[in-house]
């Protein structure tokens, strides 16, 4: 039997090519904002980690306002398609390695901006990897975390994880704003920014790049076809199976000192 | 094997330091006895992809 980080491998790895030539994944006004937030800061970030790059769509976005930039990505294919996006881009200073955003292999302090886009919801330890995250920061360090939101209406949530599920055998889950907040407090990463930004998924390409299998097609399209209206209205359902998700943009900071550190939830044993 | 990419590397597991193996391509965890392979140049920082290293493996040598 697979464990989940084999699965992952098995989904994603094959498919780095298709990853590297999709429109949802090349482009989008997070990856222009995510630009704009680390171009205009302050400090020039010296030292930059994408946490589950993939193709390498954010390392490129990013690689010209950053010093150096390592890409992670437990996948070989995926780390191979950064190495030929950044040549054809003309990029220097990228670095690819492998390995898990749940166990980094990186000393503390490492980086003053991590960043990460539409990967967090395949981490099977999503706690262990955001406070990794928060490690590796350096003190007054950024965090710029983007993934697919999932809707607060619970009945919208369950049908698109299933859906998500169906689609990709390696999803784990799309979290709601308010989880991220939980989880991102509990490492200690501020929120400064938050924005949010609908994302249009047109049905073919989407199961076609993970090649999904026509049972579960079929399975998803039943669904869909059975989904209640509150369901239809929230993910904009149309004839062809395309809807709607929501790509939200956290902007953090990694408190400058560590007395304002990492917060437990109040439940939880000091 | 850059060296500024070695001075940020640590055993994802200990966070420890680790040892350069140019011969054998390999960052080595002393703590752990582990063995990371660098591949095409692309340093595997991945546990189960890791050798475990016996105690008298030459490569623990300092």
């Amino acid at each position: 039997m697979r464990s989940h980080d084999q699965t992952v491998h098995g989904q994603f790895d094959p498919q780095a090519e298709a990853y590297r030539h999709s429109a949802v994944h090349a482009a989008g006004p997070d990856l222009d904002y995510a630009r704009t937030l680390v171009a205009g800061n302050a400090a020039r970030p010296e030292q930059a980690l994408d946490l589950g790059s993939g193709a390498g769509h954010l390392s490129f976005a990013l690689a010209p306002h950053v010093g150096h930039l390592v890409a992670l990505d437990p996948a070989p294919n995926m780390l191979a398609a950064v190495v030929r996006g950044a040549q054809e881009r003309g990029l220097r200073g990228i670095e690819v390695q492998a390995g898990s955003a749940h166990s980094l292999p990186y000393r503390d302090g490492t980086f003053s901006l991590v960043c990460t886009r539409y990967s967090a919801h395949h981490w099977v330890r999503l706690e262990d990897a955001l406070r990794e995250a928060a490690r590796v920061l350096t003190p007054g360090g950024h965090a710029l975390i983007i993934d697919v939101i999932a809707p607060d209406s619970a009945l919208a949530d369950t049908h698109l994880q299933a859906v998500e599920l169906l689609r990709d055998i390696s999803h784990v889950r799309n979290r709601s704003v308010r989880e991220w907040r939980e989880l991102l407090g509990a490492a200690g990463l501020l929120e400064t920014h938050y924005r949010q930004w609908p994302l249009r998924i047109e049905f073919a390409s989407w199961v076609g790049r993970m090649r999904t299998p026509q049972t579960h097609v079929a399975a998803i399209r039943s669904l869909q076809a059975s989904a209640p209206r509150e369901v239809r209205e929230a993910l904009v359902i149309e004839a062809d199976g395309s809807f709607m998700l929501q790509t939200g943009l956290f902007w953090l900071t990694k408190p400058p000192h560590p007395a304002s550190g990492p917060r437990r939830p109040a439940s939880a044993p000091p | 094997m850059d060296a500024r990419l070695l001075e940020i590397l640590a055993c994802p597991i200990c966070k420890g330091t680790l040892v350069y193996r140019r011969e054998a391509a390999v960052l080595v965890c002393r703590l752990d006895r582990l063995a990371y392979p660098i591949r095409d140049g692309v340093p595997v920082m991945l546990e189960e992809e890791a050798r475990q290293l016996g105690a008298d493996d030459p490569l623990l040598e300092r």
